[in-house]
């Protein structure tokens, strides 16, 4: 019986080896390790032998069994690779085609930039403040040291409205609306939408955007206002700025100031850009008048501070080398859609 | 304001520095320079020549002349001018050789417009006697602007003064007051209103000779913009150009008696010097003498009292005036003239008679034989206080944020001719009469002056010695970013549009034109009203954009500005966006759920003209409506263009409303059934959705709208998968039976059936 065992392991051993199919492969299993299989039909014969050759032939089974499994499990997952190896090798696809679904639009420019500007003040302790774009004459001129009939409204040509308002020629107004609510001390400004009655050509708007900063506090120092305004001009241009501060006259401001930047372009040495000076003109600023600080409610002889006001349109020319202020309102989906993927800070604190 | 750099050197004798340097310290110490050019450059290397002899050149206009130079010998040039004669005294400009008309030229003749002195193009200059001494000047031009509170610097020798300080020179004043003649005026002056006229002064000439005044005069004036016209005209602006004076001559024999300073009567009429008639009111104030209005005060001349070439006898007026008056009538009338420019800003009144003593020393250079006749009239308000102002030291270093030693303090303040009294810890500062009009009035001011002249660049960048806080959160503009980061994922872009939209632009839209805010002076016609609705700039984007695009998405976060009763609009935060193509009113309706949540989309037919008839929805969170999804009606625009119009002070309230809470996690499994309904032709989803959701059959957990067809007869049917759950128990057959039924009979009591 012994040999009987060993003969059929070796034949279906081999029959196993040459198994070319699945199928084929189950049907050695079914004829040999099934439960009606020839290694079954030794088991219901070895009741028959004496209890020494049972032991023999048991153990001589058992042996033949499991050879027989794993040599039926090895080819079985010979068998279930290869065709997982096919199956995979029908499943080409066309990884460089466009994905579909929904791109992400683009911010505007000026969204961009005021964001940026935004965390940079809020990150220094500034409250961001808005204002009406309606204003009246009073917050726009009378409050900021401008009385009626003053040279300086010629500065800023005015949209007047019916009803006695105007649109605001400038951010300034919120100035007063600002100290009125806030009280000393404060910081904070006010980014938005102004209007001048000035005719449209590539480097004139009559509706454009300014930031407007203001901080007052005890002792507040030119040196003060020139340290915030080096550090936003860093943070705008992520590196150090070459700066000059001079007289400048703006009537809501004692001592007021242009401050220029060493034109980037040219470094310093002169070039279109900056009308061969070297300089370009950038924030007006100065010391808050004290007559502003009464507007607002805020005692000259106990608090100082420092305003300016920043052209966010001109910045935002400047940043994209844009050279035609009139694309930024022209809703023009060619223009705006090169902002998209302009990963801005989340802005607006 | 331009600058001739040789009048200003003139003043400052040490000046000592080129025109750019001098643009450049004045930038950075008074007021912005805008450039420096050069005048007269063709003078340089020219000198005096006598035409010898002219011959034609055949077959060229230009002819042929053969001079004879003072320092150049003789040359031959060709000349077009055709004043070009033999014997004619004039100017020779070496240039170098040139061909022209066949023949080598060499240097040429130069026109009196050519060399800078004026305007005269019409031939070749001719010289009588002396040649001008005359070299290239340097021109620097100063913004207006930065002049605004500054009256002294609209002339030269307020400008002198400042450089005179910064370089520390000394500044030679042009005006000998001892020259004003005493005794009676030959001319009654009458001020009706001294605080509309503080001084009127004024002085009688006879004896008078007009002519041109002589070359070296026009030259400078040329040099700084002005007009030139005769030799009295031209003294009265080189007044105005040096001191900044503005002056007027009347011819004395056209003037009726007196001389009246008063408020125009209602009607008066006044022809003023440029040949135009001004209807006047009492707002203005005017020159008058016995007869009638001579002058409009401050701005402009009348024709009838005006030098000719005849005047024997001149009035000259040298006064003051209220600025804001000034400026008034000027704009009113728009007549801005070189002298109201100045009276605006608020002249000095201890100028006038300054300025006829300067007057009596010109005349007799450009007049010879001109004599004063009387004294001075001098009608005046009493002079005004010195403006006296007390600067604390320490005060004025805290300001600064940096310390500037009292001697240099003292110093640079005496050089811009304040008088100071020194008391220790703080200065008494007396503030010159031609500063204090407007200009300066407050120890605020006086940390002006010493921090300009000291140079800001002086100044080192100080951080504050200051607690800091958080600030308190903007949460309007916080969420205004948040949808504008929302939207831009969703892929629509930000677009910003005018406030201002045209009547026509009201009217598309069928919004009344009385309901928008109007410009009263608008750029041009079509944006002469402030917009109500963000739907004009969407619409405008539409059809321009649909030009380059099949398919594009954008919003706009803007104010809509609503007229009030009484005080400011009502200025409304809206989000408008656009979907141009196919699937438009989904998208939005997708963008609407990203921004506001949950939202309920009601069809109305309440449409208005410009909205498909069918396509119409209003939005609503609740109870609230929040906004209105439409698509544009066909005759507005061709395509699919569909709108989400949304106010955002509503979505805030709401936004700001939500809380988010937890709710543990379901412990035990749902189930999950469809539901076909067979509808009516047109029946909307959320019609089925909500009797479904009011049945509130046990364990519902979501009923969610899956997909649709309609049938051949036009019915619909609509699939809607509910979910049921327990959160105690594993469910049962019988409870999703239970569910079943009870969904079904209220289906069936609204009419419904399963397919």
């Amino acid at each position: 019986m012994l040999d009987a065992i060993q003969s059929l392991s070796h034949e279906a051993l081999a029959r196993l080896a040459s198994a070319q199919t699945p199928e084929a492969l189950e049907e050695i299993r079914v004829d040999v390790l099934g439960r009606k299989g020839k290694l079954a039909a030794f088991g219901k014969e070895m009741a028959k032998l004496s209890a020494a050759d049972k032991a023999t032939a048991g153990k001589a089974l058992n042996e033949a069994k499991a050879a027989l499994e794993a040599a039926f499990e090895a080819k079985s997952t010979l068998f279930q690779k290869a065709a997982l190896a096919e199956k995979l090798q029908q499943e080409w696809l066309d990884l460089t085609l466009p994905a579909p679904g929904v791109r992400p639009g683009a911010l505007h420019p000026l969204t961009l930039i005021q964001n940026e500007i935004e965390d940079l003040f809020y990150s220094m302790g500034f409250v961001i403040l808005d204002g009406p774009e309606v204003e009246t004459e009073f917050h726009n001129f009378d409050a900021l040291n401008i009385p009626p009939d003053h040279p300086a409204r010629d500065m800023q040509d005015t949209f007047w409205l019916e009803g006695g308002h105007l649109l605001r020629t400038h951010t300034s107004p919120v100035q007063v609306r600002g100290m009125q609510t806030l009280g000393p001390p404060l910081r904070m400004i006010a980014p938005g939408r102004v209007f001048r009655n000035e005719e449209v050509d590539p480097s004139h708007e009559h509706t454009f955007y300014q930031l407007e900063g203001m901080m007052v506090d005890k002792d507040v120092s030119v040196a003060n206002l020139l340290y915030f305004m080096k550090t936003l001009l860093k943070g705008i241009f992520h590196r150090d700025v070459t700066v000059r501060l001079r007289p400048g006259f703006f009537p809501f401001v004692e001592p007021g100031f242009e401050l220029d930047i060493e034109c980037m372009v040219c470094g310093g040495s002169g070039c279109p850009v900056c009308k061969h000076s070297g300089w370009v003109e950038l924030l007006p600023c100065g010391l808050v008048h004290p007559n502003v600080l009464r507007s607002g409610g805020i005692d000259p002889t106990q608090w100082s501070g420092f305003a300016f006001g920043l052209g966010l349109t001109r910045l935002v020319m400047m940043r994209y080398v844009i050279d035609d202020i009139r694309w930024l309102q022209s809703g023009d989906l060619r223009f705006l859609n090169q902002f998209a993927n302009q990963f801005a800070p989340a802005g607006g604190l | 304001m331009k600058f001739s750099h040789q009048w200003l050197e003139e003043l400052v004798p040490g000046l000592g520095i080129e025109g750019r340097e001098v643009a450049r310290l004045i930038t950075l110490h008074t007021a912005e320079s805008e450039g420096v050019e050069a005048h007269g450059e063709l003078l340089g290397g020219a000198c005096p020549a006598t035409v010898l002899a002219v011959e034609e050149i055949p077959g060229a206009k230009n002819r042929k002349a053969l001079v004879a130079t003072a320092q150049y010998g003789e040359k031959t040039l060709v000349c077009g001018a055709p004043n070009c004669r033999a014997g004619l005294q004039t100017i020779y400009v070496p240039l170098g050789v040139k061909r022209i008309s066949g023949i080598d030229s060499d240097g040429m003749l130069a026109s009196a417009a050519e060399l800078g002195i004026n305007a005269d193009d019409d031939g070749i200059i001719e010289l009588s006697g002396d040649a001008p001494v005359l070299a290239p000047d340097e021109v620097i031009e100063i913004d207006n602007k930065s002049l605004t509170h500054r009256p002294d610097l609209w002339g030269h020798f307020g400008m002198a003064r400042e450089l005179a300080a910064i370089l520390r020179q000394p500044l030679r004043d042009p005006v000998n007051i001892s020259l004003l003649p005493a005794g009676d005026p030959a001319i009654e002056v009458v001020i009706e209103d001294l605080d509309l006229c503080p001084r009127y002064s004024a002085l009688v000439f006879e004896n008078v000779r007009v002519a041109p005044s002589p070359w070296s005069m026009q030259y400078r004036l040329r040099a700084i913009g002005l007009g030139t016209k005769n030799n009295i005209v031209d003294v009265t602006n080189w007044l105005l150009a040096e001191l900044p004076q503005p002056t007027h001559a009347f011819d004395a024999d056209k003037l009726h008696g007196k001389i009246i300073v008063r408020r125009a009567r209602s009607g008066e009429k006044l022809l003023a010097l440029n040949d135009l008639e001004y209807e006047l009111t009492p707002a203005d104030l005017v020159i008058a003498d016995e007869a009638g209005p001579i002058a409009l005060a401050g701005i402009i001349g009348g024709k009838h009292s005006a030098i000719t070439d005849s005047t024997t006898r001149i009035v000259l007026e040298s006064a003051n005036f209220h600025a804001a008056t000034i400026r008034k009538t000027s704009s009113r009338l728009k007549v801005r003239t070189d002298a109201s420019m100045r009276f605006e800003k608020a002249q000095d009144p201890e100028n006038t008679t300054r300025a006829i003593a300067r007057a009596i020393e010109l005349f007799a250079q450009v007049a010879p034989g001109i004599r004063t006749v009387g004294g001075v009239a001098d009608v005046r308000s009493p002079q005004r206080p010195e403006t006296v102002i007390s600067l604390d030291l320490a005060w004025l270093t805290r300001k600064l944020g940096r310390e500037v030693p009292k001697p240099e303090v003292v110093g640079l303040l005496e050089r811009l001719a304040f008088r100071i009294i020194d008391h220790g810890a703080s200065l008494e500062v007396g503030v010159p009469t031609w500063r204090a009009t407007k200009d300066i009035s407050l120890p605020d001011d006086l940390v002006e002056e010493v921090g300009r002249m000291v140079g800001y660049a002086s100044i080192p960048p100080t951080a504050p010695l200051m607690p800091v806080a958080p600030p308190p959160v903007n949460h309007e503009r916080r969420y205004h970013n948040r949808l504008r980061q929302q939207a831009t994922a969703q892929g629509f872009t930000e677009v910003y549009n005018y406030s201002f939209i045209s009547e026509q632009q009201a009217a598309q839209l069928g919004l009344p034109l009385e309901a928008h805010l109007r410009v009263l002076n608008p750029i041009a016609s079509d944006q002469s009203l402030m917009r109500t609705a963000l739907l004009h700039g969407i619409l405008k984007n539409f059809e321009e954009n649909s030009k380059h695009f099949p398919r594009f998405a954008f919003f706009e976060i803007g104010k809509e500005i609503h007229k009030q009763a009484t005080g400011l609009p009502q200025e409304t935060p809206h989000l408008a966006a656009g979907f141009y193509g196919e699937g438009g009113l989904a998208e939005l309706t997708r963008l609407a759920e990203c921004l506001v949540g949950c939202v309920d989309v009601l069809p109305t037919a309440d449409v208005r003209p410009f909205e498909h008839p069918l396509r119409t929805a209003e939005i609503f969170v609740g109870e609230k409506q929040i906004g209105r999804l439409f698509e544009f009606h066909p005759e507005w625009l061709e395509g699919r263009a569909a709108v989400l119009d949304l106010d955002l002070s509503l979505t805030m309230a709401l936004d700001a409303a939500r809380q988010i809470k937890y709710t543990p996690i379901r412990r035990f499994p749902a189930s999950e059934f469809d539901l076909s309904v067979l509808a009516p032709p047109r029946t909307y989803a959320r019609t089925i959705a909500q009797i479904l959701h009011a049945a509130r059959a046990p364990r519902v957990e979501a009923i969610r709208f899956l997909t649709d067809f309609t049938l051949p007869d036009a019915s619909r049917s609509l699939t809607f998968r509910i979910t049921i759950a327990d959160p105690t128990r594993t469910l049962t057959q019988d409870d999703i039976t239970t569910a079943r039924t009870h969904l079904l009979s209220a289906l069936q009591s609204h009419g419904y059936e399963l397919r």
